[in-house]
C-alpha cells in the first residue's frame, strides 16, 4: 500500500510464545466480536439481540435441559474429533470421518441383527462396539493404503468415500436390509431390545458411549504425548523426511493412524445407532454431519484429544442452542447456520492472531 | 500443553459465566409473561408443528405449512409455532422444547420417521396431545392422520393412457416405499384402464429432494421413448424437462406433484395431484378444542371425499385448460361407465371418488409376475394399500428388494 511517499507494509510473524493469558484473551475477544456481529444480524432480522442470545444460551448451557442435550450431541463429536486429532497431528487429512461413522453404524447394525438375539448385553454391547470399530477402521485404512502405496491424495479419497458410504447405506435400507416391521419404509428392523444402550434417566445421553468418548480421548492424549507411537505420529506430521531418517515406518504409522481415527468414528456410529435411532436409516439421519463438524472441533481443540472434549461440548451447545433461534425467535432454520458460521469464523481468525503477530512497518521513501 | 489447558479452562469459564449470567436474567422475565397469560382467561390452544424439511421447499413440508396457516386463519383461538428441517433423530429434543418452553398443548409431527419419538413423547407428556402424520401407532393422547393421493394418481394415469403415442409412460420415483409404490400402481391402473397396451416405466432416484437426479431420470425416460411423465419428488424438475421438450416441438406431457407446479410448465402439465392439509388441521384442532380426550382410535385417512386430495396442477384447475379439448377428442371405455370422452370420463371418476363410489384397486389385480394379488370383484382394504410392496402387471421396472 502506498500513501504518498510513505510505504506501509504488514508482515506476519510467527509468535514464539503463546502465553496462557494471551490465549484466554484471544478467545474472549473473538467470542465478543462474534456475539457482537451475531447481535447485528439479529437486529437486522428484527429481534432483540440480548433476548436472542439469552434464549440461545439458556438452551445450551444455561439450563439443566440444555446441558442434557448438549452432552447428547457432543458424544459423537468427542469420539470423532479426538480420533481426528491423531490423524491431523500426522498431517494425514482425513475428511472421511462421516463415512467411517456410517460404516461403523452399518457393521454394528449387521452384527446386532444377525447375532444379537442370542447374545447377552454384557457380551453383545462390547462386541457391537468392536465390530463398529472394525468397520470404521477398515473404511479408514483404504485411503491410507491408497496414499502410501499409490500416492493418492487422501483429501480426495476420504472425501469421495463419504459418498460411497452414504449411497451404500441408502442401498442397504431400501434393498436387502429393509425391515419387515417398518411398513415398507426404508429402515432396518430395530436392534434387539437388550442390545440398546441405556440412557441416563430423563435424558437421551447414552452413557456407555459418553464414558467411552471421554476414556478414549484421554487414552489418545496419552498415546499422542506419552508414547513412542505418539512421538512418531508427530514426527511424521512435522517432517516426513526426518521420520524416514529416524527409521519410522511411514506405511505402518499411516495404517495405525487411520485404524484409530476411522475406528473411533465407527464407534460413534455404533453409539448413534444403538443409543439414539435403534435401527439404520437414511445416512443423513444417522449422522447430522458429525464427521464434518468434528473436523472443526478437532482444530478448535488445537488437535489435542482432551481439547476436543471441550470444543466438542462447546460446539454441541451451539448446535443445540440454535434450536432456540427457530422455536423462540421464530426465525428460519437457516439463521442457525449463519449464527454457527459467524462464531466459527471469529474463532478461527482469533486462532490466526494467536499464532501470528502482525508487524507493521512504515518507511519513508 | 499448558497453553492448551489454559485455553480450555478459559473456554469453560467464559461459557459458564455467559450461560449463568444470561440464565439468571432470563428467569426474571418468566413471571412477567405468566402474568400476561393470566389476564386473558379465554381458552386458547397452542400448537407446535415439526417439519422434516425447510418450509420453503416445494413439497411436503411446505404443504403442511400452508395447511397450518389455513388453520391459523380459520381458528381465532389458535397460536402456532413451527420448527423446520428437524432430522429424525432430533425430534424428541424439539418436542421437549415445545412442551417445556413453548407450553404447546398440541404437537404435530409430520414425518413417518418421527413415529417412535412421538410415541415416547406421548408417554412422557400425558397432558400434551400429539398427532403423528402417516404413522400407525396410537395412544390416548396420540392420534394419527394422513391425506392420501392415490386416487389422484389413478386419474392422472387415465389421462396419461390416452395421451401417450409411444405407449410408454414414465414415472420418476423417490424411494421404493409403500406410499410411492401405491401411487405408481394407482397410476398404472389408470393407464391400463385407458390404454391396455401402454406400459409404465419407473426410475428410482432414492431421494425426496434432488432436482439434478430427478432431471436426469426424466431425461433418460424420454430418451427411452416415454412421452408422459409423472413423479414423486419435491421440485418441479421433471416438469421443466417436459416443458423444454414441448418448447422444442417434442410432445412430453407431465403431471404436477403435491404442490401447484403448473406454472413451471404451462405447455406440458396436463394435471396433477394436490394436497390440502388445511381442512385436516382445522378438524383435528377443533376436536381438541371441543374437549375430546381419548385419541386411541383417532386415525384420519382422508382422500378425495374429504377434499384434501385434489386433482390438478394449479388450485382451482383440475385439468389445464390448454389440454381440455385434446382430452375431449379421446375416448375411454369401461364396463361400468361405458364409452365417454376422456375429459368427461376423468371428471366422472373424480365425482365417484368424492362420493366414495369407486375403488381403483378392485380385483382382479395381478402383479408383474402374474400372481393374483387381489381376487376378482374384491376391493383392497386399507391395510393392503398401506403395506403394498408389488407392482401391478403393466409396470416395467423393479422394486429394489431382498
Amino acid at each position: 500500500m502506498q500513501l504518498g511517499t510513505v510505504q506501509v507494509s504488514v508482515q506476519w510473524e510467527v509468535r514464539k510464545k503463546q502465553t496462557p493469558l494471551l490465549s484466554v484473551l484471544t478467545l474472549i475477544g473473538a467470542l465478543g466480536i462474534g456475539f457482537l456481529w451475531v447481535g447485528f444480524v439479529f437486529v437486522f432480522l428484527g429481534v432483540d439481540p440480548v433476548f436472542a442470545l439469552q434464549k440461545i444460551f439458556i438452551g445450551s448451557f444455561g439450563s439443566l435441559y440444555g446441558w442434557k442435550e448438549s452432552l447428547t450431541k457432543g458424544i459423537p463429536l468427542f469420539l470423532i474429533s479426538s480420533g481426528l486429532c491423531v490423524a491431523y497431528q500426522a498431517k494425514f487429512w482425513n475428511i472421511g470421518a462421516e463415512s467411517q461413522l456410517l460404516m461403523g453404524a452399518v457393521c454394528s447394525t449387521w452384527f446386532g441383527l444377525q447375532f444379537g438375539a442370542s447374545l447377552s448385553p454384557i457380551l453383545g454391547i462390547p462386541l457391537m462396539f468392536f465390530v463398529g470399530f472394525l468397520g470404521g477402521a477398515l473404511w479408514g485404512v483404504i485411503p491410507a493404503i491408497l496414499k502410501v502405496r499409490f500416492g493418492m491424495n487422501e483429501v480426495i479419497s476420504t472425501l469421495m468415500m463419504n459418498y460411497v458410504a452414504a449411497e451404500f447405506v441408502s442401498y442397504l435400507i431400501v434393498g436387502p436390509w429393509k425391515g419387515s416391521t417398518k411398513y415398507g419404509y426404508p429402515y432396518t428392523d430395530d436392534l434387539p431390545k437388550h442390545l440398546l444402550l441405556g440412557t441416563i434417566p430423563g435424558t437421551r445421553i447414552h452413557y456407555v458411549t459418553l464414558v467411552l468418548g471421554i476414556v478414549i480421548s484421554m487414552a489418545l492424549f496419552i498415546l499422542l504425548y506419552r508414547t513412542k507411537f505418539g512421538y512418531e505420529v508427530r514426527v511424521v506430521g512435522e517432517s516426513p523426511e526426518a521420520a524416514k531418517y529416524a527409521g519410522i515406518d511411514f506405511f505402518r504409522t499411516s495404517l495405525w493412524i487411520m485404524i484409530i481415527s476411522g475406528g473411533v468414528a465407527g464407534m460413534a456410529g455404533v453409539g448413534e445407532v444403538a443409543g439414539i435411532h435403534h435401527h439404520l436409516s437414511y445416512p443423513g439421519n444417522i449422522s447430522a454431519g458429525y464427521g464434518f463438524t468434528a473436523i472443526i472441533t478437532a482444530w478448535l481443540g488445537k488437535l489435542n484429544p482432551l481439547g476436543s472434549l471441550l470444543s466438542g461440548l462447546f460446539f454441541a451447545g451451539i448446535l443445540v442452542g440454535g434450536d432456540a433461534i427457530q422455536i423462540s425467535l421464530r426465525l428460519p432454520a437457516a439463521t442457525v447456520h449463519i449464527f454457527n458460521g459467524i462464531l466459527l469464523f471469529v474463532l478461527l481468525i482469533g486462532n490466526f492472531f494467536l499464532n501470528y503477530r502482525p508487524v507493521v512497518q512504515i518507511r519513508r521513501r | 500443553m499448558k497453553k492448551i489447558v489454559s485455553v480450555l479452562i478459559g473456554l469453560i469459564i467464559a461459557g459458564l459465566l455467559f450461560g449463568t449470567l444470561l440464565g439468571c436474567s432470563g428467569k426474571k422475565e418468566a413471571p412477567a409473561k405468566e402474568a400476561q397469560k393470566a389476564e386473558q382467561p379465554a381458552k386458547k390452544l397452542k400448537a407446535g408443528f415439526i417439519y422434516i424439511g425447510p418450509v420453503g421447499d416445494y413439497g411436503w413440508s411446505n404443504a403442511h405449512d400452508v395447511g397450518r396457516k389455513y388453520a391459523q386463519s380459520k381458528l381465532p383461538w389458535l397460536e402456532t409455532v413451527i420448527v423446520e428441517s428437524v432430522p429424525e433423530g432430533d425430534a424428541i429434543r424439539i418436542i421437549d422444547r415445545l412442551v417445556n418452553e413453548e407450553k404447546c398443548n398440541v404437537i404435530f409431527t409430520t414425518s413417518f420417521g418421527y413415529m417412535d419419538d412421538t410415541v415416547k413423547a406421548a408417554e412422557k407428556y400425558k397432558n400434551t396431545l400429539f398427532f403423528h402424520c402417516s404413522g400407525f401407532k396410537r395412544a390416548s393422547n396420540l392420534g394419527t392422520y394422513f391425506a392420501e393421493l392415490y386416487q389422484m394418481y389413478y386419474l392422472n394415469g387415465l389421462m396419461a393412457g390416452v395421451l401417450t403415442q409411444s405407449n410408454k409412460v414414465g414415472y420418476v420415483g423417490a424411494f421404493p416405499i409403500s406410499e410411492v409404490i401405491r401411487h405408481i400402481d394407482a397410476y398404472a391402473l389408470g393407464v391400463k384402464e385407458a390404454n391396455p397396451k401402454a406400459k409404465v416405466e419407473v426410475r428410482w432416484i432414492f431421494s425426496w429432494y434432488d432436482p439434478a437426479k430427478a432431471k436426469e431420470a426424466a431425461q433418460s425416460l424420454v430418451a427411452a421413448g416415454a412421452d408422459v411423465l409423472a413423479f414423486t419428488e419435491d421440485s418441479p424438475s421433471v416438469i421443466e424437462v417436459g416443458q423444454e421438450h414441448m418448447k422444442k416441438g417434442k410432445k412430453v406431457y407431465t403431471f404436477s406433484h403435491y404442490s401447484p407446479m403448473q406454472k413451471f410448465g404451462e405447455d406440458s402439465v396436463v394435471s396433477g395431484q394436490l394436497v390440502d392439509w388445511g381442512p385436516m388441521y382445522v378438524k383435528i384442532l377443533t376436536d381438541v378444542y371441543n374437549g375430546q380426550k381419548d385419541f386411541t382410535n383417532y386415525d384420519l385417512w382422508w382422500l378425495a371425499a374429504e377434499n384434501v386430495a385434489l386433482l390438478g396442477g394449479e388450485i382451482g384447475q383440475p385439468i389445464n385448460p390448454k389440454f381440455v379439448d385434446l382430452l375431449k377428442s379421446k375416448k375411454i371405455k369401461s364396463k361400468d361407465l361405458g364409452e365417454m370422452n376422456a375429459y368427461d370420463y376423468v371428471m366422472k371418476r373424480y365425482e365417484q371418488f368424492k362420493a366414495n363410489q369407486f375403488e381403483p384397486f378392485t380385483g382382479p389385480i395381478k402383479d408383474q409376475k402374474g400372481v393374483e394379488r387381489i381376487p376378482a370383484g374384491k376391493k383392497a382394504d386399507p391395510a393392503h394399500l398401506l403395506s403394498i410392496e408389488y407392482f401391478v402387471d403393466n409396470v416395467v421396472g423393479e422394486i429394489p428388494r431382498k
